[in-house]
């Protein structure tokens, strides 16, 4: 395989909703701070992956047909990647496999959501409507019939995970302490959704319950509308970009997949209702790829669709003993970011998790929120000088798709 | 002659309209009022095997003479892990447990408003197959509301048929057998008709010398609130058109809530006629309530019974007055 460095990132401002920007803008938005980051023009872009979770949400079906010319990709090969919520991450497994094949030599991964034009009559707001379309996940057969959410898919599993493991996730004050300090980190993000919030252990134990007893309202990704990018090159395109932009080259290093069956069920190949086996395995083939061991990485941007399976896949990538999640909380190894600042590293044994402000206070637009989580790690291995970072993206109805990827700054910092 | 229930009702339909809206940056926008709705006639194929059975009161699953697994619900005749060899049909237990301890929806999509709170959770069918899939359940109780303690890990459950069936996985839902009476455990199919949701029995609730003190806390409170309610314009809307006599059992006594003109009046007792009534062992809640507190999360955490969903529906509704009053002091 080929090499393959991340020489450019860009993202629009995350927002509840942007009535300023269709879906067209944002994806053009994006593109263009992507390619002035890495100080090239669209005719230099060999190829294109776009990122779109849905066509609902976009209410366009082929909604990237539409993007073509307006990104300045015509004439250029497009793929699309839907992969639920995992589908930045299996959008910049594209990109990152046509690069490292020799297909390409730059590769334009962008992706992006638009949900919150969706409307519910009833209610008169958005939200319900948002949740059913994306409740249609579910077959109509089975599921969907029985007022299945995506939400209460990843409570399931929570709920299972309590079953086998009890007193770790179930601690609503431990959960809500990670929230506090994710909306710290969030709080430093220039295009984080709720940058100017502030939110304590008080108010997440005050807000309102969504689903019982794992998720309260503050223990919740947002709905983000927004879109990011991500620039993929050939390592003589990447050191010919690097020499013109003066920013080193991020190397991927590891790729790792896994989907789980939809069906839950006990043995065989039936999706367990305790674990989310579809992390532990794409981290441990990222991990294999790589040839390192969680022990040697500090920063990790996590998809925290919820914090109580952030808790859990923290676990199932090795970061911490499963039914020992607390511990990011009661052994201190989540790094506080008021003693990092903005530029130093966490001590040895704790960890820099999200700090974008993760899904929940920075952005959650599906299509491209692992891009987002890609553009930050690459923000803070620079300006921190961390030598590697993990990006972490789960999807679909009871998190049965996984992917991490491994990537490593040039030069970057000590090991 | 019964009423044809249809897709979609008005509520769902917008009129055709463009208007203008406002956002973060300086300007004025448009959005127009749209739609992306498809109709379908669903077949259901292969599974209608299962249907069909349901509708007949039977559970069934497909087994691999391979590996001996058994699919529930029967998804599909020909085993993913034994290259596709031939499954049969295998007739099930009208028993089962639950695999794991199930979530209660509070805050439901669009099409499932006014169905909250439910449970839903993964029922093991199958359990005497080495391998086997779970069936995705509704779960229901006859003692009132889901709440936590009752849907969890292990408990035994039994399918309960509706008395009329479609051919639909709502054609069925399960309560736990301990609340199913002797001599109907082993029916099959046992009808919703022979167990009664309609009037669950209320707990019973001590009474005792901490709780008098609290409920006394608890009704000066609530009558503070009542007398703000009178100057609060939001207060008033969010009690419009709305008339209720609310019995409350707690442990320190009994008193009703009435709603009525777009206020509350506090009253010891219970009322002659309730809409229905709720109980509490610790009268606290209500206080906490008047402090911007919940009464929502007093039934979601298990310590606010209620009878049935529409009673739940009131609460969010009572939720919001110690907020609208702040806000019109404000």
């Amino acid at each position: 395989m080929n090499k393959v460095a991340i020489v450019g990132a860009g993202i629009t401002d995350c927002r509840s909703r942007w009535v300023e920007a269709t879906y067209w803008d944002l994806f053009q938005r994006a593109t263009r701070r992507t390619l002035e980051d890495a100080k090239i023009t669209a005719a230099e872009v060999d190829s294109v992956v776009y990122g779109i979770y849905n066509d609902i949400f976009e209410h366009q079906a082929i909604p990237e047909s539409a993007l073509t010319g307006m990104i300045g990709m015509n004439l250029k090969p497009g793929t699309r990647v839907t992969s639920g919520g995992a589908t930045g991450f299996y959008a910049m497994r594209t990109a990152i496999m046509e690069v490292a094949s020799g297909v390409s030599d730059t590769v334009l991964c962008i992706g992006g959501e638009k949900a919150t034009d969706c409307y519910d009559p009833q209610s008169k707001s958005a939200t319900p409507m948002v949740i059913d379309t994306i409740a249609k996940s579910w077959d109509p057969f089975f599921e969907y019939p029985l007022g299945a959410t995506a939400a209460d898919s990843y409570m399931q599993m929570c709920m299972g995970y309590n079953d086998q493991y009890p007193n770790d996730i179930g601690d609503s004050v431990v959960r809500a302490k990670i929230i506090e300090m994710l909306c710290r980190q969030g709080n430093k993000n220039p295009f984080g959704q709720r940058r100017d919030e502030t939110v304590t252990v008080e108010q997440v134990l005050a807000s309102r319950w969504i689903i019982a007893p794992f998720l309260r309202l503050l223990e919740a990704c947002m709905y983000t509308e927004g879109a990011a990018g991500v620039l993929f090159a050939s390592e003589k395109k990447a050191r010919e970009i690097s020499e013109r932009t003066g920013v080193p080259p991020i190397w991927v290093k590891g790729v790792g997949a896994a989907n789980e069956s939809y069906q839950a069920g006990r043995g065989g190949s039936y999706k367990p209702l305790h674990s989310i086996v579809s992390d532990r395995v794409a981290a441990e083939r990222a991990y294999k790829m790589a040839g390192v061991k969680p022990s040697d990485i500090q920063l990790v941007e996590l998809h925290d669709a919820f914090i109580a399976q952030f808790m859990i896949t923290m676990g199932e990538m090795g970061f911490v003993p499963l039914g020992k999640t607390r511990t990011l909380v009661d052994d201190g190894i989540m790094a506080d970011i008021r003693e990092l600042g903005d530029t130093k590293r966490p001590k040895k044994g704790q960890l820099l998790l999200n700090p974008s402000g993760g899904l929940i206070f920075g952005g959650h637009f599906v299509g491209g929120s692992n891009m987002f989580s890609m553009w930050s790690a690459r923000r803070e291995m620079i300006k921190r000088q961390m030598p590697l970072a993990l990006i972490h993206g789960t999807g679909a109805i009871n998190a049965v798709f996984g992917g991490a990827l491994i990537v490593e700054l040039e030069d970057g910092g000590v090991r | 002659m019964n009423e044809r229930k249809m897709i979609l009702g008005d509520v769902w339909n917008l009129p055709r309209e463009v208007s203008e809206v406002t956002g973060k940056d300086p300007g004025t926008f448009l959005q127009f009022n749209t739609h992306m709705v498809t109709f379908y006639q669903q077949t259901y194929g292969e599974l209608s095997r299962f249907f069909l059975a349901l509708r007949d009161g039977r559970l069934i699953g497909s087994h691999c003479g391979t590996c001996k697994q058994v699919m529930v619900p029967a998804a599909t005749w020909h085993c993913p892990t034994c290259d596709f060899a031939e499954m049969t049909e295998v007739d099930l237990p009208h028993r089962g447990v639950l695999a794991a301890t199930a979530p209660i929806t509070i805050f439901p999509s669009a099409s499932f408003i006014g169905d909250a709170p439910f449970a839903r959770g993964y029922v093991d069918v199958a359990t005497d197959a080495p391998i086997a899939s779970f069936l995705p359940s509704r779960l229901r109780t006859t003692t009132g509301l889901p709440r936590p303690g009752i849907f969890v890990k292990g408990v035994e459950l039994k399918p309960v048929f509706e008395d009329v069936r479609i051919g639909s996985i709502r054609d069925i839902f399960w309560v736990p057998m301990s609340e199913v009476p002797a001599k109907l455990r082993d029916k099959k199919p046992l009808l919703a008709s022979a167990l009664n949701f309609e009037t669950p029995p209320a707990p019973a609730v001590e009474r005792s010398t901490a709780g008098a003190k609290a409920l006394k806390d608890a009704l000066a409170a609530m009558k503070t609130l009542a007398g703000k309610i009178d100057k609060s314009p939001r207060a008033q809307k969010d009690l419009s058109g709305r008339t209720h006599a609310i019995g409350i059992k707690t442990g320190g006594g009994n008193f009703t809530l009435h709603v009525a003109s777009s206020a509350i009046r506090i009253e010891m007792g219970l009322p002659k006629k309730p809409d229905f009534v709720m109980v509490a062992k610790d009268p606290a809640i209500f206080t906490r309530w008047v402090a911007d507190g919940s009464l929502t999360d007093a039934a979601v955490e298990g310590n606010l019974w209620l009878p049935h969903k529409e009673a739940f529906g009131i609460l969010p509704i009572l939720d919001r007055l110690p907020r609208s009053v702040r806000r019109d002091v404000k």
